[in-house]
């Protein structure tokens, strides 16, 4: 910042992936233009994002109450355990630094390749480059062709020549080759949702199932679900305390906490099926508690969300806390629809 | 899910080991309530594995294919209609947003808004991602235990879960509704409290002139 402020490049950092991350590193430097290290972790500025701020001697932004144009920005630091935020910087070309150990994952997971994506990242993992103006890789790996099939089309004209009856011929050929890759792209396109499907189960359903089982094996086994159940049922089998319960997660200052991944509605849903199973919360009160766990949905997400959305920074100002405020009120509102529309169940 | 109703029976009845007292005693204890606690972990995800998985495969790759068949193309045409009138665009717009742009690529379609509008279209669409699970859990894959963890439980007890789940979807629409309207009025709020009416009013008519200038996707 000092004594190069001119359009040289800066210093450049070389962040690498720490005990459990992915990817095998990434080279940052500042320029004149992108010099933005931006820190979409809540909470001010994470500590990782101002030492490679530090580093480069870029600025270091909080991206929760700013918006920066995506060409300025050096690095967006992460705190994403999820599928959702960890692929939203890299598939804008952004190179993403995740200070949780993520790896791709979810509906973007194509976008998070080692040239954009480093995770579980801590201060130590962040150092000065040794390389002195090393390239970074800009080239993408190629991704592999589409099948090259050679075009039937070509063939069949070499097999039938010229002639009316050539001509015949191919006009006929030419109806099957339509109908023939038609068909191609069908099964094609079948088959990428059929690999799309297999790559989330991999590496994202099952996963969560995996740690589903155990903490509710570990809550049935020993005997911790039916203690649960016994302090549980009476909140969470009237109106009243399923309000209150949708009033705490919404309060603003715990919902962006509490969002991330769904992670805590997730398991909380999980232990209150559990209770539903053991007969401790009634069937009717389900659909309240849906509503009443998930108060706090998205709230960790509202500037990243917006952004998506292209909003202009000072809608991520004003927006944000309209989110977060909303919520006081909505959130028991939907609990108390949800329990209206729960008679008859 | 047989094995997890049986699991459920079974479950109060914790395995009490023959003690033999003594340190090995308190060896064995261990070693039995440690192997007891995987094996019921173990149970549990088999039943997941069984239960939930095979049926969410195929619907999964059924909506994945159908959402390509579809194309971005022609659904960008029915957001940008429905986001016309604040009744459907706090309905409509979320929910094909939400079902054919998944979560979290859905919120782009904000895009079709004027900025003041935005953050309530975040509220309806992110409140939506959940309820959506029950029928179309293509759709926000990655967080599926909300509503099926308490699914289960209602599975547990041998009943359908579909009364539940079409009661969340519809409350969900609700909600959603509800949402967008409060969060709308608090943004208006905010922008008069924080002395950004000049701003906002700038970008309503950039707004308004970008969509007389040219109507492109």
């Amino acid at each position: 910042m000092s004594e190069t402020d001119t359009t040289h490049t800066s210093r450049a950092v070389f962040v690498r992936a720490g005990a459990g991350g992915w990817g095998p590193g990434l080279l940052l430097r500042a320029d004149g233009k992108r010099n933005k290290v931006l820190s979409v972790t809540g909470g001010g500025i994470h500590e990782v994002a101002a030492r490679i701020a530090a580093l480069t001697g870029a600025e270091a932004v909080d991206g929760f109450t700013t918006t920066v144009p995506d060409d300025e920005v050096v690095a967006a630091v992460i705190n994403c355990g999820g599928t959702a935020r960890i692929g939203v910087y890299p598939r804008k070309g952004i190179p993403t630094v995740d200070v949780y150990p993520g790896a791709p994952g979810g509906p973007l997971a194509k976008f998070i390749t080692e040239e954009l994506f480093v995770s579980a990242v801590g201060v130590e993992q962040v150092q000065p480059s040794t390389v002195e103006g090393a390239e970074e890789p800009a080239e993408e790996p190629a991704v592999p062709p589409r099948s090259e099939r050679p075009s039937s089309r070509e063939v069949a004209a070499t097999v039938t020549g010229d002639g009316k009856f050539g001509q015949a011929f191919n006009s006929v050929t030419g109806v099957f080759v339509k109908f023939g890759s038609g068909v191609g792209s069908f099964v094609n396109t079948m088959l990428a949702a059929g690999r799309q499907t297999i790559e989330l189960t991999l590496k994202t359903i099952l996963p969560f199932m995996a740690y589903v089982s155990l903490l509710l094996g570990i809550v049935i086994y020993t005997g911790v679900a039916q203690w649960m159940g016994e302090v549980l049922s009476p909140i969470a089998s009237n109106p009243i305390g399923l309000v209150a319960i949708s009033l705490v997660v919404a309060l603003p200052f715990l919902s962006p906490i509490l969002g991330p991944g769904a992670a805590i509605a997730q398991v909380i849903g999980t232990l209150m099926g559990s209770q539903i199973a053991i007969g401790a919360l009634p069937v009717q009160y389900a659909l309240p508690t849906l509503f009443a766990i998930n108060g706090q949905v998205g709230c960790d997400f509202v500037p990243v969300g917006l952004a998506l959305g292209e909003a202009k920074p000072e809608t991520v100002a004003v927006g944000t806390p309209a989110v977060l405020i909303s919520r006081m009120i909505t959130s028991p509102v939907a609990v108390l629809i949800a329990w209206a529309a729960s008679f008859g169940l | 899910m047989q094995v997890l109703a049986v699991m459920a029976q079974q479950q109060p009845a914790q395995p009490e080991p023959e003690t033999s007292g003594g340190v090995l005693g308190v060896f064995e204890w261990l070693g039995t309530h440690f192997i007891g606690l995987f094996n019921e972990s173990g149970e549990q995800f088999v039943g997941l594995v069984t239960g939930i998985l095979p049926t969410l495969i195929v619907l999964l790759t059924f909506m994945y294919a159908l959402t390509t068949f579809i194309g971005e193309q022609r659904v960008t045409r029915a957001v940008q209609w429905s986001a016309r009138w604040w009744i459907t665009r706090y309905t409509i717009m979320p929910i094909i947003a939400v079902l054919m742009l998944t979560n979290p690529m859905c919120y782009s379609f904000g895009r079709f808004l004027p900025e003041r509008h935005k953050p309530a279209f975040y509220d309806s669409a992110v409140s939506f991602v959940h309820p959506v699970t029950t029928f179309f859990p293509y759709a926000n894959a990655g967080e599926l235990f909300v509503w099926l963890g308490i699914a289960n439980g209602i599975t547990q007890l041998g009943e359908s879960t579909v009364p539940l789940a079409l009661r969340y979807f519809l409350v969900g629409i609700v909600v959603i509704f509800i949402r967008g309207i409060v969060t709308e009025k608090l943004t208006a709020f905010m922008i008069k409290r924080t002395g950004r009416t000049e701003v906002f009013a700038d970008f309503d008519r950039e707004f308004e002139a970008a969509r007389a200038g040219g109507v492109k996707a």
